[in-house]
Formats: structure tokens, C-alpha cells, sequence
């Protein structure tokens, strides 16, 4: 079961929850093994759910899962919360790690083919499991429909594709420039829909 | 390769959606380094592509795997805080260091060496690791009880160059192998005494070695890792140890099933052969 939190509490990393998890983050680089079980219940859907969502497969997700997990626990010495939140630091780290997985292994291969028959483009699932999550998907919907088409296909490609941005040019066939354009410039326009302030 | 003529601010994007490969990630991060303006505009892109990261519907994990991970952390090193961060970006953060050299990076614990005292102690724990490296390996136990309460709250002391990036690689090695499905692990301890830990896995043909209390080595010397087989010995990298935690390194190169893994004291930087006898000896 998910816990409801409040909408605001994701995606704020100077906000509550994720104040907690820098918290937990902290006492995690100390060696404490009940923060990370708790950090861990708490986190751990979210970051299973950006892995498959890349992978697909749901044994290699909870795989890669662990790993994730056990570079949290061996980094959380590293972790810099003058940097950026705790939140952040983890789902990079998730996102690095299922793009890792995606190269490394025959995954990509077999992913190619179960998401040709999706769609690649942002897909949100209607019955979702708690109000928070509909509040972001919501949020990041009409972000997202903000941007071109053309940029969301891109931003699209590179972030739940997994795709990097020389693959995206090939799968796209147009000039890497216009890519990191395209990218760089629906990430801006993303950020500002959110009202992202660092 | 990326060409001189390309704008690094036009990453941005492609950075905050981990969507660069090594080469223009490396030249994205060293133009953060010298603009303020780019580091806003990276963190605000990163906070951004959470929000797209916490859009992904939520899995809920196995029951397993939580248990799983637990279990795993006694015996999974923590690595050491970084550095203070450099004053400016520096090109070069280890001017002596030779490139394959093992030495010791982090500020803490500078290696107090004591070269009298060790070639004292040498001769005998030579012999005693002679033979084990060619006979047996002995006082071998698998399984992890013992072994697991040693490391927690290890030492990670790596190569010099590019530090942070190594450690890096390396800590997500250690995490992979004590992922992998197969993974193993077998104690032992040194010539003189100290524990030490192999943990490897077949599949990934990785291993890692780490050893508790290790003494410090003189500045000319260094510990070098070896693969071990009836084909001769492998150079798997070389290590420093500050004398005192746990040191641990994964070893350089693919472990065949059956390989021995040893370390031997060797001449900074290493050696292409063996030119003492082991101190510890492990069968995998």
C-alpha cells in the first residue's frame, strides 16, 4: 500500500517529506540500517516504477532496484544536500542505472520490441493508485502537452526511452544539434510550466 | 568524439535527462564547474526531470527484496565522505601519482609508513603464504556470519587518478556483485592475521576482495591484486591501506570459475608478475 502525501511534497524538495528524506539520507551515511528501511518504504514504488516503466521486465526492474538500493546505502556519504534534494539524488540515480541496465544488457533488445507496440509518448494510466500520484500526473500531462510535438517526442524518447541523445537523432533521423535543441529547450519549457525554481 | 565548435550550454537538457554519453557528459560537467548561470540551470532541469521521474506509475516491490537488501548491508561498505571540494577545477588532482599507482587519496589517515618493522615481519609471512598460494587454500570458510559483521562502515582507498569517478565505478561494481544472484563470498585471513573477504559472482565474472586493518605500505610500495590460475598470475590492480578499517577494491579483469585470488606487496604501481609471495590467498 502507498502512503498518501500531499501533492506538494514530491516535487518541493525543500518541503517536508523530502526534508525527511534528506534526514534519512543522512542517517543512512552513518551506518543506520532503520533509516534505510525506512527510506527504502518509502521511496522504493516510485523508484521500482521509473525502472520498469525504462525496462519494462518486472524481475530485471526489481533487480536493478536493488542495485539502486545498494548504491544509496554505500553513497549516502556522498550525497551533498547543498546540491539538490534527496528526491532528486535518488530518481538520477534510478534513471542512471535502468539506462545503465538498458545498454548493458539484452534488455534493450527485448524492450525495443514490447514498446513498439506502445506508444512512446507520455501514456498515463487513468485508475491510478492514489491522489498523489494523479495530482503529477496531472501536473506533468499539461506540462507536457505544453511543449511541441516535436519536443515532446524527443524529451520523451531520451527520458522514458531511455535513449540516449546521438540514438535519438538515428531513431528520429534528424541532425544531433537539433536534438540537443529540441531537448534542451522542452526541458526549459517544462520546468517553467512547473514553476521549478532552484 | 565531440567537436570544439559545439556550445556545452546546448546539453543541458540531454545532462538533466541522463541522455549523454560519457565524452560530452565529461565536457558538460567541466563547463558547470566554471558558470554559476549553467548550475542553476542544470539543477532547476535535474528537479524537472524528477517530476517526470515521480510520473512513472508506482511498483510496488516484491516482498522479498526488501528483505534481501537488508541482509545485505552489514556486509556492504559505505563509502567515505568526499573530499573538501577543490578550490577550483583542478585539471590535474594528483600531480605525482602515476597512473596505475595505488595511493592513497583521502585526506584521513595519511599512511604512517614503517618499512624496518615490515621487513622484519616479511620472511615469515612469506613463507607461511608461499604455501598457500601453491598448495591449498587454507582456514578457507564460506559463508558470510563471520564475515559480514567486519565491514561495515569500510574504507574504500582506490587509485589516485580521477578519484571520485573510480570510487564511483567502483562502489556500483561491489553493489552489482553482491546483487548478482550467484553471488558468492569466502574468508580467510593474511600472513599476519588480518581478515580477509572474497565476494564474488560467477556470472558477472567480477570479484572483490576486502581485508580489515591492512598495515600501511611504504610510499614505494603497493598492494597488487592477482587473478591466479594454472596459466600463471593476472595483475588485477593495485591498493593502498591507511593501516587501519577496511580496504577493499574490485579486481581489474574477468574471474574465470576456480581462479585463486591473491595479493601480493609490490613496488608502487605494480608489477607485471609476482615478485613477492603472497599475503593472502583466496579460492573463489
Amino acid at each position: 500500500m502507498l502512503v498518501l502525501m500531499t501533492a506538494d511534497s514530491t516535487y518541493d524538495s525543500e518541503s517536508t517529506a523530502p526534508a525527511t528524506r534528506k534526514e534519512l539520507l543522512g542517517r543512512i551515511a552513518h551506518g543506520d540500517q532503520a533509516a534505510f528501511g525506512e527510506l527504502y518504504d518509502e521511496i522504493a514504488p516510485r523508484v521500482l516504477g521509473l525502472v520498469k516503466r525504462l525496462l519494462v521486465d518486472h524481475a530485471q526492474s526489481e533487480e536493478v532496484t536493488q542495485e539502486i538500493f545498494l548504491e544509496i546505502w554505500q553513497s549516502a556519504t556522498r550525497f551533498e544536500p547543498t546540491r539538490g534534494g534527496a528526491s532528486t539524488w535518488i530518481m538520477t540515480m534510478a534513471h542512471r542505472r535502468a539506462v545503465d541496465r538498458i545498454r548493458a544488457s539484452q534488455a534493450g533488445r527485448d524492450r525495443d520490441q514490447k514498446i513498439g507496440i506502445r506508444d512512446l509518448a507520455v501514456e498515463y494510466d487513468h485508475v491510478s493508485e492514489t491522489v498523489e500520484v494523479r495530482i503529477e500526473h496531472e501536473r506533468v500531462k499539461k506540462a507536457m502537452s505544453r511543449l511541441t510535438e516535436l519536443q515532446r517526442e524527443a524529451v520523451s524518447l531520451a527520458y522514458y526511452g531511455g535513449f540516449s541523445h546521438s540514438e535519438v537523432a538515428e531513431r528520429l533521423d534528424i541532425p544531433l544539434g537539433t536534438v540537443k535543441t529540441r531537448l534542451r529547450d522542452g526541458m526549459i519549457r517544462l520546468r517553467d510550466e512547473l514553476g521549478v525554481a532552484s | 568524439m565531440t567537436e570544439q565548435k559545439q556550445n556545452p550550454a546546448d546539453l543541458s537538457g540531454a545532462y538533466a535527462l541522463n541522455a549523454l554519453g560519457a565524452d560530452d557528459k565529461a565536457v558538460y560537467e567541466a563547463y558547470l564547474a566554471g558558470s554559476d548561470e549553467a548550475r542553476t540551470e542544470a539543477a532547476e532541469l535535474g528537479e524537472t526531470a524528477l517530476a517526470l521521474g515521480l510520473a512513472a506509475d508506482p511498483v510496488q516491490p516484491s516482498e522479498g527484496l526488501k528483505a534481501s537488501l537488508m541482509a545485505r548491508l552489514a556486509s556492504t561498505p559505505q563509502l567515505p565522505p568526499l573530499p573538501v571540494p577543490e578550490a577550483a577545477p583542478a585539471e590535474q588532482s594528483a600531480p605525482e601519482a602515476a597512473p596505475a599507482a595505488g595511493v592513497t587519496e583521502s585526506g584521513v589517515g595519511v599512511p604512517a609508513a614503517a618499512p624496518a618493522e615490515r621487513s622484519t615481519r616479511r620472511s615469515a609471512a612469506a613463507d607461511r603464504a608461499q604455501r598457500r598460494w601453491f598448495q591449498r587454500p587454507a582456514g578457507m570458510l564460506v559463508a558470510a556470519a563471520a564475515a559480514v559483521a567486519l565491514f561495515a562502515g569500510g574504507t574504500f582507498v582506490g587509485q589516485a587518478l580521477n578519484s571520485n569517478q573510480f570510487e564511483q565505478q567502483q562502489a556500483a561494481q561491489l553493489a552489482e556483485i553482491n546483487a548478482a544472484p550467484d553471488a558468492q563470498r569466502a574468508a580467510t585471513t593474511t600472513t599476519d592475521g588480518q581478515p580477509a573477504t572474497l565476494v564474488w559472482s560467477g556470472e558477472l565474472g567480477l570479484s572483490a576482495l576486502m581485508v580489515q586493518d591492512l598495515p600501511a605500505l611504504s610510499a614505494d610500495q603497493d598492494y597488487q591484486l592477482w587473478y591466479m590460475n594454472d596459466a600463471g598470475a593476472v595483475p588485477a590492480g593495485t591498493f593502498d591501506s591507511t593501516g587501519s578499517g577496511t580496504v577493499w577494491r574490485v579486481l581489474e579483469g574477468t574471474m574465470h570459475a576456480g581462479d585463486q585470488v591473491g595479493v601480493t606487496v609490490e613496488p608502487q604501481g605494480g608489477s607485471p608478475q609476482p615478485t613477492s609471495a603472497p599475503i593472502v590467498a583466496i579460492q573463489s
